[in-house]
């Protein structure tokens, strides 16, 4: 009896990764997944971009260049994908508002609009347009929030700030899990008299209750309220990532952490077993295929160095755009660095092509010009593509 | 560990325990990284706030850059340890391993002083905290037990530590029953506290020494084809490494190599064919309170897997929140409250599950999070000799 025998080894714990995990465990496939660390969804807005080009994400997705990986995506995938996440994330607590068929706007902590697709309940109260008034609670201390740049893009909007003992953003949203410290907020947030439309707040409602804690708020004020994503630590990304765990496991997959892959067996064609680095015996994982989802450079998946792009684990082929010298613009805040662009090269299984390797299938983040930042298409790539790797990982065990 | 690969993303602070319960404490980005770079060899030490981490390693678990916070600061808390003057706490809890061998002989006098008010008065006093029932001294020690001798072909030489020796032999005997009706022989090499508690109360002299002894000892059994196995999951944390790290042990890539979690081992067993384990039906529902050091151990969750073979047995796994106690860590009056309110954050997870039991691989855990949540708590291998009907075989103790 092999206890440690895996259908199928995940690399990474990003939206993809997970995503890919829970679609196979849910169908009754052994999953492990193994992570050197916590991914680029922490980091992120919670929202789900799908791809902000168009009004319409579906109709952007089709604008796309011809080598952009959604176009190895089938459209009811796509709307799978985005229907599944929302049922998941249902399920476990922290609803999702939006369809596939239209964009929605997030206030940003600069008063301009985000585009995304499906976007946290606690942030669907935002303003559609830029006429409605705004309240903007902000609290005393913390880094990085400035009602005034709200403000200064509409003068029809006021703020006011507590405080609240702490000025960390972890600490603020501790403190709201608290229900003493809720009701002495609710009762100083009514002596605040709002006239505004709207009330506002850096998303900082807590971690675990945050949907409660904003329908608390909401009700005890008569008003709507939403939330603002801040800069990391971001607390709607951590929601994120804790629900898409806390659904993996649910479904019955087993989680490694602290377990970068730095080897791999192999056996001619077939990758057998991935090894991560430990201070004594090698530990190794066996499987019968793996779904590479390390991500891009800043989730791991990827290293430049002066004169190569490497992929770390399988050392798989690596799409670069061109010469280093074009890899960046020279405008920093540019969308269109060329480096956005490196990645895996996939067929529509989205198994990597210039190898001879069979049971290696990518998605998220890693693959090949996805122009992430340029296209606004995040995690929802990483939803669509996890669900079409998962599939063809499906196909290649039976 | 590179300081100088820290990307600032913060993830590291999202995830640590202290920092949510404890404004004072900047951070692991903060304390570690980030501060490193103004750290010199030149200057006395003047970061005290280092001593507030509770070395759970989330930080480190959870950094995609691998840049290990808590490493960094445990390398400052020995040096600020070194630097300054120790309080009694730190003194009493570097040395817990002899503080409880000298309970344990005098047990009956030691639970009878911690049990009064006075007792407790005493424990406050020096900085320690009373707020959960401190840990009852056991009279007669694993250690004293005459070796198990019965004729199998796997040997095993166990690394109880101090709380199976000192607080719960039971489940030491427990797991030497389990393991010999697997077949196995089970050994208890001379052994010391694995020198985590000195680590984590900044001595590093007295961890490196107990470390020196431990590691001669269980060398000698590794050599003799033992494999070393351990279940509390801080010492086998301590011994496979902070041996090779902070401690520069010569033997520890040995010990690492041959040193398993028990339950690693017994999912090695079954993968190998050597035993074919009949789990019963165990009706129960229990929330897994998964040990922070189990979760840096890398080794997966081992126990989790054996648990979910019995049937019957519900078992929710959490890994998302610290006990809080992390040792001795909130024994000391000062880190009471942020201990206190680490715990609570565990308990109010746990009492989502509804389960009717915790059941946790680390001792310390269970006594934070039974006695703040009242609920009882088991170690896996109860759970586990219960459904294989294990019966506890009657050790022949020495004379106390
Ligand atoms: C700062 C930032 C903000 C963003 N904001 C948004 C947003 O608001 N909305 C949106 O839709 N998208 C956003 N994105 C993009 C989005 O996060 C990703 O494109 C998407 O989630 C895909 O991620 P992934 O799962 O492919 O990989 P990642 O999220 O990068 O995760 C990779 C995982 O692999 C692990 N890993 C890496 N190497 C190894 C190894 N060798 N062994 C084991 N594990 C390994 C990592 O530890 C990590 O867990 C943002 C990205 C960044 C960087
Ligand atoms: S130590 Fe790691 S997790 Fe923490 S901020 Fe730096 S890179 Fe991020
Ligand atoms: S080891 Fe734990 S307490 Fe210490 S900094 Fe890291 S996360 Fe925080």
């Amino acid at each position: 009896m092999s206890v440690t025998e895996y259908d199928v080894i995940i690399l990474g714990a990003g939206v993809a990764g997970l995503t890919a995990g829970t679609f196979l465990a849910g169908r009754g496939f052994k999953v492990a997944l193994v992570t050197s660390g916590e991914p680029t969804a922490c980091l992120s807005t919670g929202c789900i971009d799908v791809c902000s080009r168009n009004h319409n994400p579906l109709v952007g997705i089709k604008e796309l260049p011809p080598a952009h990986p959604y176009h190895l995506v089938p459209g009811e995938t796509i709307i799978e994908s985005l229907n599944n996440f929302q049922a998941a994330m249902s399920d476990i607590g922290i609803p999702y508002v939006g369809t596939e068929k239209e964009n929605r706007l997030v206030l940003s902590a600069l008063g301009t609009f985000k585009t995304s697709c499906l976007v946290p309940s606690t942030m669907a109260a935002a303003p559609q347009d830029t006429k409605a008034s705004i309240h903007i609670v902000s609290f005393a201390g913390l880094k990085d929030f400035y009602p005034s740049y709200i403000i200064s893009r509409r003068n029809n909007s006021k703020t006011s700030v507590y405080d609240a003992g702490v000025s960390s953003t972890m600490g603020i949203a501790s403190h709201f899990e608290d229900k003493d410290f809720l009701k002495s907020f609710i009762i100083w947030l009514k002596e605040q008299n709002i006239d505004e439309d709207t009330i506002a707040f850096p998303a900082v409602l807590g971690l675990e209750s945050a949907v409660e804690i904003v329908k608390t708020i909401s009700t005890s004020v008569g008003k709507p309220v939403f939330e603002i994503p801040t800069i990391p630590p971001s607390m709607p990304g951590r929601r994120l990532f804790n629900a898409l765990k806390d659904n993996f496991r649910k479904k019955g997959g087993n989680i490694y952490w602290g377990w970068p892959v730095i080897g791999v067996e192999k056996s001619g064609k077939i990758i057998e077993a991935v090894t991560t680095e430990s201070k004594g015996r090698p530990n190794s994982l066996n499987g019968k295929a793996f779904i590479l989802a390390t991500g891009s450079f800043v989730g791991g998946g990827l290293t430049a160095t002066r004169e190569a792009i490497i992929e770390n684990v399988f050392h798989l082929p690596v799409h670069v755009p061109g010469p280093r010298d074009t890899w960046f613009e020279n405008d920093y805040f540019s969308f269109n660095h060329a480096i956005g662009r490196a990645g895996i090269k996939v067929d529509s299984f989205l198994r990597p092509t210039e190898t001879p390797l069979e049971n290696i299938f990518v998605c998220g983040g890693i693959l090949a010009d996805t122009e992430i930042l340029k296209y606004g298409c995040g995690h929802g790539l990483a939803l669509a593509t996890a669900h079409v790797a998962a599939k063809s990982c499906m196909e290649y065990i039976r | 560990m590179n300081f100088e690969h820290c990307i600032r993303c913060t993830i590291c602070v999202e995830n640590c325990p202290v920092m949510r319960a404890n404004p004072d404490f900047p951070g692991p980005k903060q304390a570690g990284p980030d501060a490193q770079r103004f750290r010199s060899d030149r200057e006395k030490a003047e970061d005290k706030w280092v001593l507030l981490c509770c070395q759970c390693k989330r930080c480190v678990i959870s950094c995609p850059c691998g840049v290990e916070p808590a490493e960094i600061i445990l390398k400052a808390q020995q040096r600020y340890g070194l630097e300054h003057p120790r309080t009694a706490a730190h003194l009493l809890f570097a040395n817990n391993y002899y503080l409880s061998a000298l309970g344990s002989l005098l047990a009956p006098v030691a639970n009878i002083v911690a049990a009064t008010e006075i007792g407790k008065k005493i424990f406050r006093a020096m900085g320690i905290a009373t707020y959960i029932p401190f840990p009852k001294f056991r009279f007669r020690t694993l250690g004293s037990e005459k070796k198990s001798r019965t004729r199998a072909i796997k040997k095993v030489a166990f690394f109880y530590g101090c709380f199976i020796n000192f607080y719960r032999p039971d489940i030491g005997r427990k797991i030497i029953s389990l393991l010999s009706s697997f077949n196995v022989d089970v050994v208890l090499p001379p052994q010391w506290c694995c020198g985590l508690p000195a680590l984590g109360n900044g001595n590093l002299a007295l961890a490196r020494f107990f470390a020196q002894k431990n590691a001669a000892s269980l060398s000698n059994y590794i050599d003799a084809g033992y494999d070393i196995i351990y279940s509390c999951t801080s010492c086998g944390h301590t011994i496979s490494n902070d041996y090779p790290d902070i401690l520069k042990i010569p033997q520890a890539k040995k010990i690492a190599e041959n040193t398993y979690n028990i339950h690693e081992y017994i999912v090695k067993l079954m993968d190998e064919g050597y035993i074919k384990p009949q789990f019963q039906e165990v009706r129960q529902k229990l929330a897994y309170h998964i040990p922070c050091h189990l979760r840096a151990l890398g080794i997966g969750y081992p126990a989790a897997k054996l648990m979910s073979l019995i049937p019957g047995l519900e078992c929710e796994i959490l890994d998302d929140n610290c006990c809080g106690l992390s040792g001795s860590y909130g024994f000391k009056k000062s880190n009471e409250p942020t201990a206190i309110s680490i715990g609570n954050r565990a308990v109010a997870r746990i009492m989502k599950t509804g389960a009717s039991a915790i059941v946790g691989d680390c001792g310390s855990c269970r006594m934070q999070l039974g006695g703040l949540s009242g609920l009882t708590t088991l170690d896996p291998v109860e759970v586990l000799s219960e459904s294989l009907g294990i019966r506890h075989i009657q050790l022949k103790s020495a004379p106390p």
